[in-house]
């Protein structure tokens, strides 16, 4: 426990008294402090107030059997405090804190839904996840929830879901999703219309949900790294690399330091790789259709980079539990230079398109706005965080892999609109050629893994990476088998999502591809 | 006699010919667009994917042809047609071989007659939107009426300048008017009217009717079948409609030098290697940019391209008016 988190620690106990419960910390040091049902709210109130930056990370349900605990994970000063409740399983009920911090919204909405916990006073509690005509009395994350049962009672209901497309009064009603042209994944987003300006948004999501959560309590720790892998296909990396990050806090296992190296390269050329991807398929949005093709093409030399060093062109299976599956070839590390070269040459073509071209800015410079206040208040991550100018970013807040050891700028744009989250990705592209250089030229030797226990201790660790989209989170409790007994993935589009309603309303039709690409959605990491 | 006439409109220079012209422009158009965008474009079809264009029409023809239960139904199903026939009538009053497809069919005040059919044939392009009662479709529609406030005014204006250094209303003469083609001499406005063309054509950065993230397929969205392939066939030759006004009144017409003695069939050739020229700068403006929204494009039309052409318009007055006082004057 850092000074810093004593300092917390102290402040707490003075707010709340005897209302604190205990005290206790994670396998990786991190603060968990549990209170008593109502006084949640206080605490979480005085960790916003201690720094201007904080926000909501993520809300963990957690079944225990007669009681579920429901876990607030806070972000202050870049590392995680979690205040923790528990209610009674029967009469799950709890206090909203979406009105001290706006960003809470969907993350009480997605344990409302799993677990049966009701939020009292929040401001729409509809359901987000699952489907609205899902049974209302089964839970699925909750452990008496067997899987196979559920199964049979879903096929057995008749009703069907269907909502009617005509809005009330005068706007016209169009919905936007969960098959449209601008969405390559499925979720919905309503938009009342008058004339071609949006009045209203309501997001929906779910429509791809898989229950990995709750399938990775089925499977061996060896076996979920390829599960969470395939929660999203675009930063596979980043989901293994969190999960492993995280088994191995719980284990105490120390990886060696060429494997750090090696997975700080794998997760770069993730980010680049997504990065380029979102690049590439805004200039659809916005009709520029020249600018996909190229940006597209450019990013084929970045996937012979993966293939290469991992034998697969997407899916990695790079990174397990104590290291990494294969090592890099000296004879590699030319060739891999010579690749990354090809498209360093590109990027300042790029960047002076985005400066100078009118009409890309005409398209996205003051378009979909969030300010400042608005994206620490909604709790958005990553590049719609840094392009807000907020200075956020899990590689300097609490660097993981070799990220603490290699030197690299934090990208940060003031504007806050689609053009400087597009900006963000643009420079962080070169930033992450920069970061790969550095970790080829200087990789140490000695082995690239460690081999690691199948049974985990019990335990629990929370831990964080930078995805290409921002902060993707992990929490994992053990209990001393094979099997994970709860994991929890917060993906940064999650986080992300609800601030798209603040932008869109009151802006033009034409204007929602091109604010919501810029922040760079992926819905089959919102729907895990 | 009669005979001749029906060769020339069902064949060359009328019904077949114009397709056939439509098609390879079609072809053309994609293939330039593919390599500027670093691909290949259709190469299956044919020699180099040629036949690309009439093979999509063709399988549209066969495709199930859906009727929405709450559509218009009559405008919806005739609209389609009638857009492309209009589309069609208005090319035949393009002298393509030195003369019209009628011959003789010229008269003073064709090109006031061709633009107020390019007004209506866009007019039955909303109404098949509006047909649609489909959200998508409806705001398509609606955005090709508010994009055609903007730009048929100026459109006007600037066909208007070289019918001044003709003087004269009709296609036939202002082609033939042209020693030096116009767009050397006033190239001011050549440049405005390509610029209006590009959003007449529906084109980047003006395909805002079209704005598939936005709005699927705009007024198309409900089309399926050969309704659609009319559809489809319409805006094509819409786009050679365009590219052969352009032709006409800055480009000289169908008239260049006469190749191996045969005035006619040259006369032709240069038609279409001018209608691909033109082709080929909209398609590389579209390359180019991205796509505008609908508010920029109005406030752009009526802030900037119309003052531009009453501008250019008033300046290729005052020259013609200049040239003739220095021609008296010279008397």
């Amino acid at each position: 426990m850092s000074e810093k988190e004593q300092e917390i620690l102290q402040k707490l106990r003075e707010e709340l008294g005897d209302r604190i419960i205990q005290v206790q910390t994670t396998r990786n040091e991190k603060l968990l402090i549990q209170v008593k049902i109502g006084a949640h709210k206080d605490a979480i109130r005085k960790l916003l107030n201690e720094d201007r930056n904080a926000g909501v990370s993520a809300i963990t349900g957690v079944d225990l059997g007669d009681v579920i605990s429901i876990m607030y994970h806070i972000r202050v000063h870049g590392d995680v405090i979690t205040i923790k409740v528990e209610v009674p399983k029967e009469n799950a009920k709890t206090t909203t804190i979406c009105d001290i911090i706006p960003g809470a919204d969907f993350h009480e909405r997605e344990v409302s839904d799993l677990f049966g916990v009701t939020f009292e006073g929040h401001p729409n509690p509809k359901r987000l996840i699952l489907p609205d005509d899902w049974p209302q009395n089964i839970f699925p994350l909750r452990k008496d929830v067997e899987t196979a049962n559920l199964i049979r009672t879903l096929d057995s209901r008749k009703s069907l879901y269907n909502e009617k497309n005509v809005a009330e009064g005068e706007n016209v009603k169009i919905v936007f999703g969960p098959q449209h042209p601008a969405l390559i994944e499925p979720e919905m987003f309503s938009l009342e219309v008058d004339g071609e300006i949006v009045k209203r948004v309501e997001p929906r999501i779910g429509y791809v949900h898989r229950g990995i959560e709750k399938a990775t309590e089925q499977r061996t720790y060896l076996q979920n790294i390829y599960l969470v892998e395939r929660i999203c296909g675009i930063c596979n990396a980043c989901h293994a690399a969190c999960f492993c990050q995280t088994v191995e806090e719980i284990m105490g296992l120390n990886i060696p330091a060429r494997a750090k190296y090696l997975r700080t390269i794998i997760l770069e050329l993730n980010r680049i790789h997504s990065h380029m991807l979102l690049l590439g398929h805004a200039g659809t949005e916005i009709g520029y259709e020249t600018f996909f093709h190229y940006m597209w093409r450019d990013r084929e030399p970045i996937m012979d980079v993966v293939e290469m060093l991992t034998g697969n062109r997407v899916l990695a299976s790079f990174i397990t539990i104590g290291g990494v599956r294969r090592d890099i070839d000296e004879k590699m590390i030319p060739k891999i230079k010579e690749k990354l070269a090809i498209l360093k040459n590109k990027l300042p073509f790029y960047k002076n398109l985005f400066e100078n071209d009118p009409t890309i800015k005409m398209r996205t410079k003051n378009v979909g706005i969030l300010s400042r206040k608005d994206a620490l208040k909604l709790c958005v991550v990553g590049p719609v965080a840094r392009g807000s100018g907020v200075k956020m970013d899990v590689r300097k807040d609490e660097p993981y892999a070799a990220y603490g050891e290699i030197p690299f700028n934090m990208v940060t744009y003031d504007d806050g609109d689609s053009w400087a989250r597009l900006m963000v990705r643009l420079d962080e592209i070169s930033e992450g050629l920069d970061i790969i250089e550095y970790a080829l030229e200087n990789l140490p030797s000695g082995p690239y893994r460690v081999r690691a226990p199948r049974v985990v201790p019990a335990g629990e660790a929370i831990d964080r990476v930078e995805a290409p989209r921002g902060e993707l989170f992990y929490y994992i409790k053990s209990n001393n088998t094979a099997y994970p007994e709860r994991v929890k993935v917060r993906t940064p589009t999650f986080s992300n999502i609800r601030s798209f309603v603040n932008i869109a309303e009151g802006s033009n039709i034409a204007d929602i591809p091109a604010s919501l690409v810029s922040l760079d959605p992926c819905f089959s990491c919102t729907d895990r | 006699m009669s005979l001749e006439l029906v060769f020339r409109v069902l064949v060359f220079p009328g019904f077949t010919f114009i397709s056939l012209l439509t098609l390879i422009c079609d072809w053309v158009e994609r293939k330039i667009e593919a390599r500027m965008q670093n691909r290949m474009g259709p190469t299956y079809t044919g020699k180099a994917g040629i036949l690309q264009p009439f093979a999509d029409f063709t399988k549209l023809l066969a495709k199930e042809d859906i009727v929405p239960r709450d559509s218009k139904k009559i405008f919806f199903k005739f609209a389609p047609i009638i857009a492309f026939s209009i589309f069609t009538f208005a090319i035949f009053f393009m002298p393509i071989d030195g003369a019209n497809v009628l011959t003789n069919s010229s008269f003073e005040g064709d090109l006031v007659f061709v633009l107020s059919l390019v007004l209506i044939a866009n007019f039955f392009l909303f109404l098949s939107g509006w047909a649609s009662t489909n959200p998508y479709s409806v705001i398509g529609a609606t955005r090709v009426l508010t994009q055609f406030l903007g730009y048929d005014i100026p459109l006007f204006i600037l066909a208007l300048a070289p019918a001044f250094l003709a003087n004269s209303l009709s296609f036939s003469t202002i082609a033939s008017a042209q020693n030096i083609p116009f767009a050397i001499l006033i190239p001011w406005a050549f440049i405005l009217f390509i610029a209006t063309l590009q959003a007449e054509l529906e084109k980047d950065p003006f395909d805002i009717p079209h704005a598939e993230t936005e709005i699927v397929g705009g007024y198309e969205t409900e089309y399926s079948g050969r309704r659609l392939a009319f559809l489809k066939l319409a805006k094509d030759t819409q786009i050679v409609l365009g590219a052969a006004i352009a032709v006409e009144l800055y480009l000289g017409g169908p008239y260049g030098p006469v190749l191996f003695g045969l005035p006619e069939p040259s006369y032709a050739l240069w038609f279409i290697v001018k209608v691909l020229f033109v082709v080929l700068i909209t398609e590389y403006l579209t390359c180019v940019f991205a796509r505008l929204r609908i508010d920029q494009v109005v406030v752009g039309n009526w802030k900037v391209l119309l003052p531009l052409s009453i501008v250019s318009l008033m300046l290729t007055i005052a020259v013609v008016v200049f040239s003739q006082l220095m021609g008296q004057g010279m008397m």
